[in-house]
């Protein structure tokens, strides 16, 4: 038995100021930290509010933040945050309004799954067979094999940062869902589906893989998202902003191996968007920061034979995936 | 040791001051530098959102190169660029479709890809190949006392963490375990893994910047005398925009931003003019002056 020092942030609803309660238990380095935090209850403050129900990764209840990592608590040891920090401090879920203590209110999470239409649409003129069941090929399955694994226990949409810096950003798990139905071989919205999100949402993901790490399941938003850009560029060319710059970088390199910013601003932005930024550019300039034209690589023939040979439109939705990381905590 | 040097981009054009100081402080290490002119740019994250395959494969030849060279390191100073060799590398291994298709075309440019060379950051190669942080120690001159450093790490030198292997993904602790042996304080502070906002810098512009604002208001916050990157991404979104940054969140940040190996620089005693510090837009003079207290011995 280890006597571990928990700090825990105690809110008495929402837009009210959170003060950090202090606790020390008594517990074995490997006892999850909803084991600790319900002792915190029974023994030390029955006032304490947290959400929780399976105790096993499953029922998707129990996310919070532990020493700032989002994390399902039920199937997360004491032990190695003690280890690493000292003291084990447990926050609410962040990017959502508390209710109270460690309770959050997801309704911001849930609106975002409900605006993907998370549910199959089918084609009226190609109703599913009644009479046996709908197959697909195991490559078909391949594609979907890890979002269906969510437990919306919403670990994701707390660690993600363009979620607390931008409101119109849909978020990990929503777009996770999105990409589950678009790969979905019975699915007929597939294109209007991938046109909801093009515009904007789909280019506000900043890559930076937090939620890769948050997820319990393995889902891997972050490369799902990246899964569904592919396919929308495919589908639908680069009609915006975010595709176009993708589009641009790719078409950048091509030219001499080695980025022309410059240009790629000047065709990202257009003319309007780079006069903008000319002020930044004589600021830059002032510094001595030259914003001249590298010279093209040695070679840059074979980077063009790279790019005639594998310049062409990938087979997107029906091939094999390796394998993951494997799923984290118990369940499935 | 002799390492295949991949400066990336930035660091050849607009952020010129990081292939100084990597120059200045490898010869310091003992690192041999062998360059390539015929290495191409790693696609920054963005040729992969577009065609996976042709930015494999773009890397599958980067890589080649070294091999070829009888290389078994690639050393990038930029965390963007360590992520997509490293995901090359990855996904070389694993993918056996994208595998065959880059290794055709490989083939028809005269390469063929081993998978002996591995991507390292100077950061990793300090840890992983020198030894650890405490070997710097021989090398400080100029102990930065006093001085407190917020370590930004950079996403891609973290995340996804089965395929980069280095230090905790959301905990780490490498760059402060190297500040605290070059004499300065590491600050910490949750934005140091956070994401700078430069991926989305030309799609919305303001929310990047609000993004880029909140790390560096919460360094200062902590107390932070400056800033240092091992990702010339992240200084072009902390150091070149910190002004918009500023105006995002409502405050004037005068922040500097040091690139890791400015820092490391400092620290062996080189002058911060010859480490480009005056070509960044974030004033450094502050930083110097404070520097300039601690006396070098000669």
């Amino acid at each position: 038995m280890v006597a571990i020092p928990f700090e825990v942030s105690r809110s008495a609803g929402p837009g009210q100021k959170p003060r950090f309660d202090k606790f020390t238990v008594n517990v074995s380095e490997e006892t999850p930290i909803l084991t600790a935090l319900l002792q915190i209850r029974s023994e030390l403050d029955p006032s304490l509010g947290l959400r929780y129900s399976c105790r096993q990764a499953i029922c998707g209840s129990c996310a919070m933040r532990v020493n700032g990592k989002s994390r399902l608590v039920c199937s997360t040891p004491v032990g190695p945050e003690f280890r690493a920090h000292g003291k084990v401090v447990i926050e609410p879920m962040a990017n959502q309004p508390v209710v109270k203590d460690l309770i959050t209110d997801m309704t911001p999470f849930w609106d975002r799954y409900r605006r993907v239409h998370p549910h199959l649409i089918l084609d009226p003129a190609h109703p599913l067979p009644k009479d046996k069941e709908s197959s697909m090929t195991p490559e078909q399955f391949d594609q979907f094999k890890e979002t269906p694994r969510c437990i919306a226990c919403g670990a994701c949409y707390s660690a993600c940062p363009a979620l607390g810096s931008d409101d119109e950003f849909l978020g990990p798990m929503a777009l996770a869902k999105m990409y589950r139905f678009v790969v979905d071989p019975r699915d007929s919205a597939y294109r209007q589906r991938l046109a909801t999100i093009q515009n904007q949402s789909l280019w506000l993901c900043l890559r930076c893989n937090m939620c890769v790490e948050a997820c319990p399941k393995d889902v891997r938003p972050a490369e799902r998202i990246v899964d569904l850009k592919r396919l929308a560029i495919q589908e639908l060319g680069a009609p915006e902003q975010g595709s176009r710059h993708a589009e641009k970088f790719m078409t950048n390199i091509e030219d001499g191996g080695v980025l022309n910013e410059m240009k790629l601003a000047r065709e990202t932005l257009g003319i309007f968007g780079t006069l903008k930024q000319i002020p930044k550019g004589i600021q830059m300039m002032r510094h001595g920061r030259s914003l001249k034209k590298h010279p093209p690589i040695q070679g840059v023939q074979e980077v063009k034979v790279i790019y005639s040979e594998l310049n062409k439109p990938e087979d997107l939705m029906h091939r094999p995936r390796p394998a993951g990381k494997g799923v984290k905590g118990g369940g499935q | 040791m002799k390492v295949a040097y991949y400066p990336g981009c930035v660091a050849q054009e607009s952020g010129k001051e990081l292939d100084i100081a990597t120059r200045a402080v490898a010869k310091i290490l003992g690192i041999e530098l062998v360059d390539f002119p015929n290495f191409s740019c790693c696609g920054s994250g963005f040729i992969d959102e577009a065609n996976q395959t042709l930015n494999v494969a773009l890397n599958g030849r980067n890589l080649a190169i070294a091999e070829k060279a009888s290389m078994d390191v690639v050393m990038t100073v930029c965390s963007t660029c360590q992520g997509m060799l490293a995901h090359a590398k990855h996904t070389l291994a694993k993918d056996p479709v994208v595998r065959k298709r880059s290794d055709e075309t490989l083939t028809k440019i005269g390469y063929r890809y081993q998978g002996t060379a591995t991507p390292k950051h100077l950061m990793q190669i300090i840890v992983e190949n020198l030894g650890g942080a405490e070997k710097l120690r021989p090398y400080v001159k100029r102990p930065l006392t006093g001085v407190k450093v917020a370590a930004f790490y950079g996403c891609h030198i973290l995340r996804p963490h089965d395929i980069m292997e280095f230090d905790d993904p959301e905990d780490p602790h490498y760059f402060e375990d190297i500040i605290r042996v070059i004499g300065a304080e590491p600050v910490y502070y949750r934005g140091r893994v956070m994401c700078c906002g430069f991926p989305i810098q030309f799609v919305k512009p303001a929310t990047a910047e609000r993004i880029a604002g909140k790390q560096i208001q919460e360094a200062k916050r902590h107390g932070a005398d400056t800033m240092a990157t091992p990702c010339p991404l992240c200084h072009i979104s902390l150091d070149n925009y910190q002004k918009e940054a500023g105006r995002a969140v409502g405050e004037e940040l005068d922040m500097p931003v040091l690139h890791f190996p400015q820092l490391l620089g400092l620290a062996f005693g080189l002058d911060p003019k010859d480490l480009g510090l005056p070509r960044h837009l974030a004033d450094t003079t502050g930083l110097v002056e404070k520097l300039s207290r601690v006396a070098v011995p000669a």
